[in-house]
């Protein structure tokens, strides 16, 4: 899958500042189609109303978390393949494991640089 | 207690014993004579356990007046009223103290982001008033400081009462099973485990290379 920089790609995350942030680095990296949900359940409404090239997501939040959402897209055929990255504080080891087994395509640990999102998005698309 | 069980019901043995004619046969004085016997041993009876309730009782009593002035010691007046919500205002004081700081910055670099590099001179002039902006916002950090201060103060002064109540108490000693809350359970089914202190997590690093 070669990397896009005119697909869409959707920011879900709960606390706004860190949309914004996330968002702006995008921007600074040349994605200009960016949309955002503020959980799991908004993103996978939004997700099965749109396709998506890459999620960038968190994974505190309520209701659904990200780590939630990561498994429902795996189990939906049609969304089964959208190239997933976790951005989040959580930084047990117990944490990478689970969404590696669950299939996450990257995970950036917060706090996080431009440099770093740039490397993982890179990667994804790459592998 | 078997014992003066015992000892109670001889008495109305002796009694019918002693006053039952020898035609076996009974009157009506018979019976209330025997129901006068067994109502003096059920007094005795009574008595006897009036004098252990009393003892347990007052045994009680002073627990619990130990047990409340353990409590009057937490303060819990002044904890309910004035440290609990005190450490409140100032946990969202500093969320918003961070929000608007972080929010101020963003825009100054947005604005930054957004304009029009052709005049040098004015765009020089915007790039000097947003890191005037910024420099200021930053100052949030030592306010922000302050308020963790007192804070910590306030969970220390809590800790320092639970712990001496818990020692007088001797709760230590009490064993009590681990329930799992709702909450809890959510947090353990769906791995939220929350940011982690400097150098308890993983690295990027080190997650970089589980994903080799």
């Amino acid at each position: 899958m070669a990397l896009d920089l005119n697909m869409p790609v959707l920011v879900v995350d709960d606390y706004k500042t860190m949309v914004r942030i996330i968002r702006n680095l995008l921007k600074q990296l040349g994605f200009e189609d960016v949309d955002d949900a503020a959980d799991g359940t908004e993103a996978l409404a939004k997700m099965k109303e749109r396709r998506y090239g890459l999620v960038i997501s968190d994974w505190n939040m309520e209701p659904m978390t990200g780590y939630e959402l990561l498994k429902h897209v795996r189990a939906d055929t049609g969304l089964a393949k959208t190239p997933f990255i976790m951005v989040t504080a959580e930084s047990k080891t117990e944490n990478v494991i689970a969404a590696k087994k669950a299939g996450v395509n990257n995970y950036i640990v917060k706090p996080f640089n431009a440099q770093t999102l740039k490397g993982k998005i890179e990667a994804v698309f790459t592998d | 207690m078997a014992a003066k069980r015992k000892v109670s019901l001889q008495a109305v043995v002796d009694f019918i014993d002693k006053e039952r004619p020898r035609d076996r046969s009974g009157s009506i004085g018979d019976v209330i004579g025997l129901a006068q016997s067994m109502a003096d041993a059920l007094e005795s009876a009574i008595a006897r356990h009036d004098r252990v309730l009393h003892v347990e009782f007052r045994s009680m009593m002073e627990q619990i007046h130990t047990l409340r002035q353990d409590v009057v010691t937490l303060r819990p007046d002044q904890m309910r009223s004035d440290r609990l919500p005190e450490a409140g205002r100032e946990l969202e004081e500093i969320v918003n103290a961070t929000e608007g700081a972080t929010n101020t910055i963003m825009e100054a670099a947005e604005t930054l982001m957004a304009a029009d590099d052709s005049d040098h001179a004015a765009y020089k002039a915007l790039v000097d008033e947003k890191m005037v902006e910024i420099f200021e916002a930053c100052s949030f950090q030592d306010i922000t400081g302050q308020r963790v201060a007192k804070v910590v103060r306030t969970l220390t002064w809590l800790e320092e009462r639970l712990a001496s109540l818990a020692e007088r108490l001797r709760v230590d000693e009490i064993e009590t099973p681990e329930e799992e809350t709702d909450d809890e359970r959510r947090r353990r089914e769906l791995i939220l485990n929350g940011p982690q202190v400097t150098g308890a997590g993983v690295s990027q690093d080190d997650i970089d290379a589980l994903f080799l």
